[in-house]
């Protein structure tokens, strides 16, 4: 009887998380896809100079989220393709980069303030590249790593999901229910 | 009317054996309610954290269910900021020295330092839970994490590193766990262990204070990370090494044993003066040496004058062991006919009992059975018997001509009867004078197939080859038994049908020259093996369960790893 008590309480202990927070998924997508903002607020929270995060608008199909970490001083996550391979794609949030043997290549209309560099390691049919998104106080990577005989139209196809949610809107948003966003812009005491 | 007070002058109970020159009451009957002679114990601690676990699950129901959550993060944020409002610099240098207690480093040396201490003092049931207790909280740790993906407390400035989701705190998480361990599996009871329990909630509530100070965690996320790094790891001591069975001690002596002092000392007696209307003045560890399946004991009892009785404890541990024992040969040999574990430490003192009433019944030589006792239900109960005066153990003793004819009688005595002992060997054999007794009928059988009997005779010429010479016990075998039948003994025995004592014996033997076994083939009629081990669906189906929860385990340790946690 003990035991069962026991056993009860661990499973709730367990699994009742869930129930509250079932609608909550730890994919960094953005906010008007998400329910969840705290791993948005996380990465900021990570790069507290960045005056953008990355995030998801979506998953392109074949396309599946594979993990995340977020951490003093950098955040990323990576994502998965049926086509690609695992880890296919990893982006990463950092405070800067080294773009040393990048080339600088014109920003896409939607990418404005942000300075865009390539650095292809290998090309299809085995396409290893570095993509660095630079801007005030911050730096994105993206570390495409193609399993062999894969498409390179899979890279423009996840990099139009991906997209940068500006600080200086979290920050606002957060402000209207009564939190601060400490960081670029934000001023926090301590 | 005092009732109890006649009844224990009285006489014993016609129904109970009576034991020649000891004093034995009525016994006494324990009414319902009234806690046994060993009440389980979680302990005031065990008790408490269960409460905690409880209330923080209702703690996150209320949160699921009520919409209360920016309330809280405000009010916890706001917590935070105060908390940090007391920063300075010299205290902030402080925090963050105690704070490097966070670093994954930390745990990962304490649990690998404890594997390695548990492994040393080869404690194993301490090591499984261990490793068990932490693969869970990792689990657990890492799923709340990803499933709440709460962020740091917004409004102050974070200082220090941090990693992942702030709810629950990780490093709290590790650190308990690792401590918990130290503190449950290697530190003595008493005070040596709390002292350690004190040292680490001090460590823990440093660490909690600087998590705070530097803003990295609510103060929920440290109240769940106590939870789970002191709550699970202490239920799960206390549910399955408790001390009063798995005693961590230093003291020379088989794990297996179990201590017999303090509260299960005193648990004993009272439970043979209740249940078998016997006084206790002494429990003496008795024969610890050839006994790995129960606790054996002697008892000083009163009496005229005072006279000694065997006991032999039986656990939960025991009967656990037991069936690992028997799982492990049903993978390692195949199903070997009526191998059944034990389902419960009562069936198997129960079992003990009654085998060595019907070998007392068919006049084998063996200690008479005085019944058993409970003393934890369910979980401990001891088996009292004759203790056999000047019995020593064949393997030391003298063996003569006519020790070497009755031990074969006996043997032939079992077949008749219809019994197997088998577990015959030399531990299990006790010479006295020119005569032996069998003891340790616990695997014995009644209606045992052929070759179980066969190999009862294989095992105990075995034991007296080895301390005379194979052909003289053949030669005196031939008295009791055909040669047809030696050789269907030998036919029929092989390593897993030879207790290790024996086997081990046959090996030393061998290499000073003397192959025993090799010799009794050699001179019994030729005849082929015996088939007894069998492919079974039960073998397949555990063989493949086993590599299945192995591979589980496995990918929760590297997991651990990978987190840090170990």
């Amino acid at each position: 009887m003990r035991r069962s008590a026991l056993a009860l309480v661990l499973a709730a202990v367990a699994v009742l998380p869930a129930c509250g927070a079932g609608a909550r998924e730890d994919v960094p997508f953005c906010l008007e896809q998400s329910k969840n903002d705290g791993l948005l607020i996380l990465f900021a929270q990570a790069v507290p100079t960045a005056t953008y995060v990355p995030c998801l608008s979506g998953l392109p199909a074949g396309w599946s989220f594979a993990g995340e970490d977020a951490r003093s001083g950098r955040a990323s996550f990576w994502l998965d393709s049926d086509r690609a391979g695992p880890s296919a794609l990893t982006v990463t949030l950092t405070r800067s980069c080294d773009v040393q043997g990048a080339v600088l290549v014109p920003s896409a209309p939607d990418e404005a303030g942000l300075q865009r560099y390539e650095r292809p390691s290998s090309l299809p049919p085995h396409y290893v590249a570095t993509r660095f998104y630079v801007f005030p106080g911050g730096c994105v990577t993206y570390r495409f790593s193609f399993a062999r005989g894969s498409s390179f139209g899979l890279a423009l196809e996840v990099g139009d999901a991906i997209e940068f949610f500006s600080r200086a809107q979290g920050a606002k948003l957060l402000a209207e229910h009564g939190f601060r966003l400490c960081g670029a812009g934000v001023t926090c005491p301590g | 009317m005092d009732l109890t007070a006649d009844r224990s002058a009285a006489e014993p109970e016609p129904h109970r054996t009576a034991i020649p020159g000891v004093h034995q009451t009525r016994g006494r009957r324990r009414p319902s309610g009234e806690p046994p002679p060993l009440p389980r114990a979680l302990g005031r601690s065990g008790r408490f954290w269960i409460v905690v676990m409880a209330i923080l699950a209702v703690f996150i129901v209320v949160l699921a269910g009520f919409q209360i959550g920016n309330s809280l993060e405000r009010g916890e944020d706001a917590f935070v900021r105060w908390f940090a409002g007391m920063r300075t610099a010299w205290l902030t240098a402080v925090v963050r020295g105690v704070n490097v207690l966070a670093s994954p480093v930390v745990p990962r040396v304490l649990g690998w330092g404890t594997i390695l201490a548990l492994l040393a003092v080869r404690r194993w049931r301490h090591l499984v839970v261990f490793v068990g207790v932490t693969l869970v909280a990792v689990w657990l740790t890492s799923h709340l994490a990803q499933l709440t993906g709460r962020p740091r407390p917004l409004g102050v400035t974070i200082l220090g590193s941090w990693r992942g989701p702030s709810f629950p705190s990780r490093p709290l998480v590790a650190l308990g766990g690792s401590l918990m361990g130290i503190t449950y599996t290697l530190v003595v009871p008493g005070r040596p262990r709390e002292l350690a329990k004190w040292a680490s909630w001090t460590l823990l509530a440093a660490l909690g204070f600087a998590e705070l100070y530097l803003g990295q965690y609510h103060p929920t996320d440290l109240l769940f990370g106590l939870a789970l790094g002191i709550a699970l790891p202490v239920i799960a001591y206390r549910l399955h090494t408790p001390n009063a069975i798995f005693p961590v001690t230093y003291r020379t002596g088989r794990a297996a044993h179990l201590d017999l002092g303090g509260v299960r000392g005193a648990a004993i007696r009272q439970a043979i003066r209740d249940q078998l209307g016997l006084t206790i003045l002494e429990i003496k560890p008795f024969g610890l040496a050839g006994s790995g399946g129960s606790s054996p004991m002697r008892l000083t009892v009163e009496g005229d004058p005072n006279r000694h009785l065997f006991g032999k404890l039986y656990a939960k541990s025991h009967m656990r062991a037991d069936r690992w024992y028997k799982l492990g040969r049903t993978i390692l040999y195949g199903s070997l006919e009526d191998e059944k574990p034990y389902n419960s430490v009562r069936r198997l003192a129960e079992y003990e009992d009654y085998v060595l009433r019907v070998m007392h019944d068919a006049g084998i030589p063996c200690a008479q059975s005085y019944g058993f006792v409970e003393i934890s239900p369910e979980r401990e109960y001891l088996l009292v018997t004759e203790f056999l005066e000047g019995g020593v153990e064949i393997t030391e003793a003298p063996v003569t001509d006519a020790v070497i004819d009755d031990a074969l009688a006996t043997v032939r005595l079992m077949w008749e009867a219809g019994l197997a002992h088998r577990d015959v060997k030399g531990a299990n054999i006790l010479v006295r004078g020119e005569s032996i007794v069998m003891i340790d009928p616990a695997f014995g059988e009644l209606r045992p197939s052929p070759w179980r009997q066969a190999v009862d005779l294989a095992n105990m010429m075995v034991v007296l080859g080895l301390r005379t010479d194979p052909d003289r016990v053949y030669q005196r075998a031939l008295a009791s038994f055909t040669p047809e039948e030696i050789a269907e003994a030998f036919a029929a025995t092989r390593g897993v049908t030879m207790p290790s004592q024996s086997r081990q014996h046959l090996r030393d033997a061998e290499r000073t020259g003397r192959d025993v076994l090799a010799r009794f083939r050699e001179l019994a009629p030729k005849r082929p093996p015996i088939r007894i081990q069998r492919w079974s669906v039960r073998r397949v189906t555990h063989s493949v369960a086993i590599a299945f929860g192995a591979l589980v385990a496995l990918g929760l340790l590297l997991d651990a790893i990978r987190s840090g946690a170990l």
